[in-house]
């Protein structure tokens, strides 16, 4: 290694950084070659990624060296087409870490930096490797990291140049892998506590209608990732339907107050109505959750795993409570349109509970539910999924077995491209004609309350 | 117990409060906000997923909003889960009515689409479902047929019940044609999935016998006859329009019971082939597998009839039955052909071709030739003739004379009048040919003649029509005078749009001139000028003489056949009213060139002999030299009808010393011997000879008396003619016919 920096040492920055890609193309392919596993990047060789590429200063004693913004973009030009350029999937996932993975260091500042740069480049010309690599990176980094990339893209796409968000909109047929985990990273990220991570609208929009093509979007990552829980527990979330669930119970509360700022500003009339998007973003994440039983029970992972986490929803329910707080303190004289809205969004809050619970997203009881929404204000229908459905034995629907699709003579096959309904039905505990509900061992967080004399049923 | 009901019921009543909240709810939503409403929905199913209410509202949506995916995903759950909603039901045979409609409005065709993203075996069992709820036989049969087409492993099952139930459905209906719906459905539909179905074994006399059904159709719907109402339609059309839509206009067809659409068959003579072949290749039949055409086909089973009598049993009945339905089939098709070049009027569709009807006659072109050459052979055929008579009795008709002269006659067509001459021509061949084989064997004619009684071909008038012709050509004619009575009966009452020009008269007619020349052809000359003069009673005239075509011209050429051609003649008073002519000169000439005097026939005949001048000349050479042997000439007929300006000259010269003074005598009242059969008639007779001389000496005409001198009035006559020379012959002639009627027919035996 020695003898390869004293090579690079006499060169000019952007041809030692592109000597030291070679050689780490090189270097990279006979690791994976050799077979030794796991394949490991040597720390010398990092060092010397961090000295000719990231440009971090050797020791105190040595002047960093500088790289022109003409040389800079040079070399992501250069390190655009060696990706593009090598075939092997494992190689460019190396090579990407070996460039990309934080390491703790002085040198990481430098790295986000590049990494910024070359993930924007990459969607500007559509190099479909580079995105599946920072796929990997977002979903193995840090959150914290994460959110910062996604804030660079947000601002290069979004804010900084008009019209250029189209651009960032193809990223959905490019690479569904980044798509996705930029989708949960902005999520993570926008959480509306301030103005400032309130989503642009033209980004919402464009999620809202990646969503609507393709709900199954939402769960890629989810999809293609091993069972094993080996995320880190600091990364995002395997989906954004976290994010997503948040930003929709929260939305009418968040932007009626940001409409009231607005009128006092006076301006942005011609804003669009974000109610409508968050509308059909809810019911995407409906429809999202709504395909989960099919998948989970295909994975084994039906009852095992949460999708949802109790924690980030009971952070989520004293959020609300809060918000709600703070709207009723504004307005003296509580509207029909705060009240209207206050209303949407326990109404949301409750179908996203019910159905998440439901589809086996969300792994707890009714009484665990009672416990996060205490604080919160009536709502019929929250009182509803609360209290959970009524359970009798004399059921007249209650459909007869023979016509289940999962009956062993039923005459019909199960629907081939409707995987979630029909399973979902057919595994649900409510079903009082099953002869062994209690016998899914899908179900073990969710109670069969059996006609439960409940005390809130709504008062309708 | 009774608490435990109690509760329960309680809790009923809650549940049901719970779903009909969460329904309202979504209800309210769904115009504002259509993605609220479903959430709620969707929510509100995971709650109570077994209430129906919820799924119908959330199917409801989808339907209205028609997203064809997600309603049919509904519909799908609610038919799983809920079998016995009347609701869904109604749903369900909504969509099947759309299936079965050929509607293209947008309700339709999204109900169609609908079902179409429905997996198979639901479409399957929903369509089996909605069958069993119908009542009635049409409806029933359509929805099964949606099933038996998309789901040919359900044919197994259901396919020959179905066919049996539509032709119980069409016998129990007492339907007077086979191409109803009932039918329409079994032939173009059930049938060919039927037989096609390989996991199948049908016996195969079942197949023979759906095999004549399908063929019976086929036949009956190709050689419909014009909708009365298509008529009126394209009738009225006609008056303001020439276009040739008109004709297509009144080719609209529908059959009873089904959309016009539906009522349409494509290319049935080829279809009847495709089911011929697969029943043929599954009843194991002699020859290869796919029938390429009808042609190859009687090829087929004409080599197998040479075996027919080596064989027994089995295979004798096995092969009889091939030989029998393939010739027929052959024989209807080829009949048809025919049938539709000479009386195109009879079919739906056909008549746009506007090639009018076509008379199979005895072909008279050879009528100018010399007496001598044929009398031979006519004389010979009176003879035959006589003996035939005679043996009336025990034979009933002229059946073997008849076989024996039918042997390869010439039809002489004129080729620029009927374009697809040699197709009609090779169609009554194969006809005939595929008849002879029917015949050429007891077993194959009784099997035949149980087809023909089944189909009760007796009452299909295009068929009488052909085999008139057929024995026309065999040279039957008693037994096609007979079959030509009964059709001009049947045909008589037609009713129909008079065409200006006569048409419709004139297609009438056409059993008359066909009638005529059988009797010329028999030797009855009486009857045969009876026939043509109540033809030509019926004929205006030309205004014009037509002019000769050089095709006239040079058919004329005394041809060297033996004079028992025929001929296709146009059904069209210009050609009708020539072949009239033709047939009474050829009725005359023999007589009139007997050894024995007949100055009335040689007068007929120089009369006639005027037309197509001077084809005639030879002929009226002839007649000029039997006068000159005779040496005395009487026809008080000559001026009112000979305005030949050669003949008018030759009678001149006879009379001159130098013409050998010739006694002629021409003039009407002239002897006593003029046979005026009323005065009436007289007085007509002297006003038609005034017509060239209005003028110029009606006086001296009218005042005429025997005792002025005959000399004189014979010349003045003769200027008269002279001056008459330029009428329309045509006119003459027909008047001829008509004034003269009785003294013709009279004067023949």
């Amino acid at each position: 290694m020695g003898d390869i920096r004293q090579s690079l040492l006499p060169r000019d920055v952007l041809s030692a950084a592109k000597e030291l890609l070679y050689h780490l193309d090189i270097y990279i392919c006979n690791l994976v070659q050799s077979g030794r596993q796991p394949p490991q990047v040597d720390s010398k060789t990092l060092e010397l990624v961090e000295e000719f590429i990231l440009h971090a200063p050797k020791d105190r004693n040595t002047p960093a060296r500088r790289m022109s913004a003409l040389q800079e973009l040079q070399l992501l030009e250069i390190m655009c087409s060696c990706f593009q350029e090598q075939s092997r999937d494992a190689v460019r996932q190396l090579m990407f870490a070996a460039l990309f993975n934080l390491q703790g260091n002085q040198a990481d500042e430098s790295r986000m930096a590049l990494l910024g740069k070359l993930v924007s480049m990459a969607i500007a010309v559509s190099r479909v490797p580079i995105l599946e690599c920072a796929a990997t990176w977002l979903q193995r980094t840090h959150r914290v990291y994460c959110v910062r990339l996604a804030q660079v893209l947000v601002d290069d796409y979004c804010s900084m140049v008009p019209g250029s968000v189209p651009t960032l909109q193809n990223i959905h047929s490019a690479s569904p892998r980044f798509c996705c985990q930029f989708i949960t990273a902005v999520t993570t990220l926008y959480d509306f506590t301030s103005e400032e991570l309130t989503p642009p609208l033209e980004l919402l929009q464009m999620i809202v209608s990646w969503i609507q093509d393709d709900p199954r979007l939402v769960l890629i990552t989810f999809l293609n990732s091993p069972i094993s829980g080996s995320q880190p527990i600091t990364s995002l979330d395997v989906t954004p339907l976290g994010g997503l669930v948040r930003w929709c119970i929260k939305a009418p509360l968040v932007y009626r107050r940001d409409k009231k700022q607005a009128l006092t500003n006076g301006s942005s009339e011609n804003e669009p109505e974000v109610g409508p998007l968050f509308s059909a973003l809810h019911l995407s994440v409906l429809q999202v959750l709504m395909l989960l039983p099919t998948i989970l029970n295909e994975k084994g992972l039906f009852g095992r795993l949460a999708l949802l986490q109790m924690e980030s929803l009971a952070a989520l329910t004293s959020d609300l409570s809060r918000l709600l707080d703070q709207a009723d303190k504004h307005t003296h004289t509580s509207s029909a349109d705060t009240l209207a809205l206050s209303q949407l969004a326990l109404d949301r809050l409750a179908q996203a509970l019910q159905v998440a619970m439901a589809s086996g997203a969300l792994l707890c009881s009714r009484e665990d539910l009672r416990a996060i929404c205490s604080r919160l204000p009536h709502n019929n229908l929250l009182q509803l999924v609360l209290s959970g459905p009524v359970m009798y034995y004399n059921n007249i629907h209650t459909p007869p077995l023979a016509y289940s699709p999962h009956a062993a003579h039923s005459p019909i096959a199960p629907h081939p491209t409707l995987p979630a309904l029909p399973t979902h039905r057919a595994h649900t505990p409510h079903a009082p004609l099953a002869p062994h509900p209690s016998s899914h061992p899908q179900y073990p967080a969710q109670p069969f309350m059996t006609g439960m004399p409940f005390p809130f049923r709504p008062s309708h | 117990m009774h608490g435990v009901t109690a509760d329960s019921e309680k809790y009923r009543m809650s549940a049901q409060k719970d779903c009909e909240f969460l329904v309202k709810r979504a209800r309210e939503l769904v115009s504002d906000d259509p993605c609220a409403a479903k959430a709620w929905l969707i929510t509100a199913r995971t709650l109570y997923p077994a209430d129906f209410n919820i799924q119908y509202e959330m199917y409801i949506i989808e339907r209205n909003a028609e997203k064809t995916a997600s309603a049919g995903r509904l519909l799908y759950d609610m038919f799983i889960n809920f079998p016995d909603q009347p609701i869904v039901w109604r749903e369900i045979s909504v969509i099947t009515a759309a299936l079965r409609s050929d509607s293209q409005d947008k309700q339709a065709q999204f109900l169609r689409g609908l079902f179409e993203t429905l997996p198979g075996r639901v479409q399957c069992e929903m369509l089996l479902k909605a069958t069993e709820q119908c009542f009635n036989t049409l409806e029933k049969a359509e929805m099964l047929l949606l099933l038996l087409k998309r789901f040919p492993e359900s044919v197994v099952q259901h396919g020959v019940n179905l066919g049996e139930t539509l032709l119980e459905a069409e016998a129990s209906e007492n339907l007077e044609t086979p191409v109803n719906c009932f039918r329409k459905l079994f032939v173009c539909d059930v049938l060919p999935l039927v037989i096609n179905n390989m996991d199948m074994r049908l016996p195969a006399s079942l197949m023979q016998k759906y095999m004549l059904k399908a063929a019976e159709f086929y036949i009956g719907y190709v050689t419909r006859g014009p909708s009365p109402d298509g008529q009126i339609q394209g009738s009225q059309e006609g008056g303001a329009l020439k276009s040739p839509s008109v004709s297509r206009a009144s080719q609209r067809y529908v059959i009873d019971g089904l959309t016009e659409k539906s009522s349409l068959v494509a290319e049935p003579w080829e279809r009847l082939l495709d089911i011929l072949a697969v029943v043929g290749a599954r009843c194991e039949w002699q020859g290869d597998k796919g029938q390429r055409s009808y042609m190859d086909m009687l090829q087929r089973v004409k080599e197998l009839c040479r075996y027919l009598p080596g064989l027994e049993g089995e295979t004798r009945a096995r092969c009889c039955s091939q030989v029998v339905i393939c010739a027929a089939l052959v024989l209807f098709r080829s009949a048809f052909f025919y049938v539709s070049a000479v009386q195109p009027a009879l079919f739906q569709g056909i008549s746009g071709l506007s090639s009018g009807p076509w008379i199979l006659v005895e072909d008279l072109s050879s009528v100018y030739s010399d007496v001598e050459v044929e009398r031979g052979a006519l004389k010979h055929a009176h003879k035959k003739r006589k003996l035939a008579d005679g043996r009336e009795k025990t034979m009933s008709s002229d059946d073997e004379e008849g076989l024996g002269k039918g042997r390869g006659r010439h039809i002489v067509v004129n080729k620029n009048d009927m374009p697809n001459w040699s197709e009609t021509l090779e169609s009554f061949r194969t006809a005939r040919e595929s008849w002879d084989l029917l015949h050429s064997h007891d077993g194959l004619e009784a099997e035949f003649k149980k087809i023909c009684a089944a189909w009760k071909t007796d009452s299909w008038l295009w068929f009488r029509i052909f085999l008139t012709d057929m024995i026309i050509y065999q040279g039957q004619y008693r037994k096609a005078l007979s079959s030509l009575h009964q059709m001009a009966a049947v045909q008589q009452p037609q009713p129909g749009p008079q065409s200006p020009s006569g048409q419709a008269s004139l297609e009438h007619h056409r059993a008359l001139i066909q009638q005529a020349s059988c009797h010329y052809a028999l030797g009855e000359y009486r009857m045969a000028c009876e026939k043509l003069l109540e033809v030509v009673s019926g004929l205006v005239p030309p205004n014009q003489e037509p002019p000769k075509t050089p095709e006239d011209q040079v058919r004329v050429k005394p041809k060297t056949r033996k004079g028992n051609d025929l001929r296709l003649l146009p059904c069209t008073s210009k050609s009708v009213l020539p072949f009239c002519l033709q047939l009474m000169l050829a009725c005359f000439k023999l007589r009139a060139f007997t050894d024995s005097r007949d100055d009335l026939s040689l007068g007929h005949v120089v009369v006639l002999l005027q037309y197509d001048w001077p084809q005639g000349e030879m002929l009226f050479l002839k007649a000029v030299d039997k006068i000159c042997q005779q040496g005395s000439f009487q026809y008080e007929n000559f001026f009112n009808y000979v305005t030949n300006i050669d003949m008018l000259e030759e009678f001149a010269y006879l009379r001159t010393p130098e013409g050998g003074r010739i006694q002629l005598e021409l003039l009407p009242n002239q002897g006593m011997l003029i046979k005026n059969p009323s005065p009436a008639l007289g007085v007509e007779l002297n006003t038609l000879l005034l017509q060239g001389v209005q003028t110029m000496d009606r006086h001296h005409t009218v005042t005429r008396g025997i005792t002025k001198g005959v000399k004189e009035d014979f010349r003045l006559a003769m200027e008269r003619q002279v001056s008459r020379c330029g009428e329309n012959l045509l006119a003459v002639l027909h008047r001829f016919c008509i004034n003269e009627k009785i003294i013709i027919i009279q004067s023949l035996p």
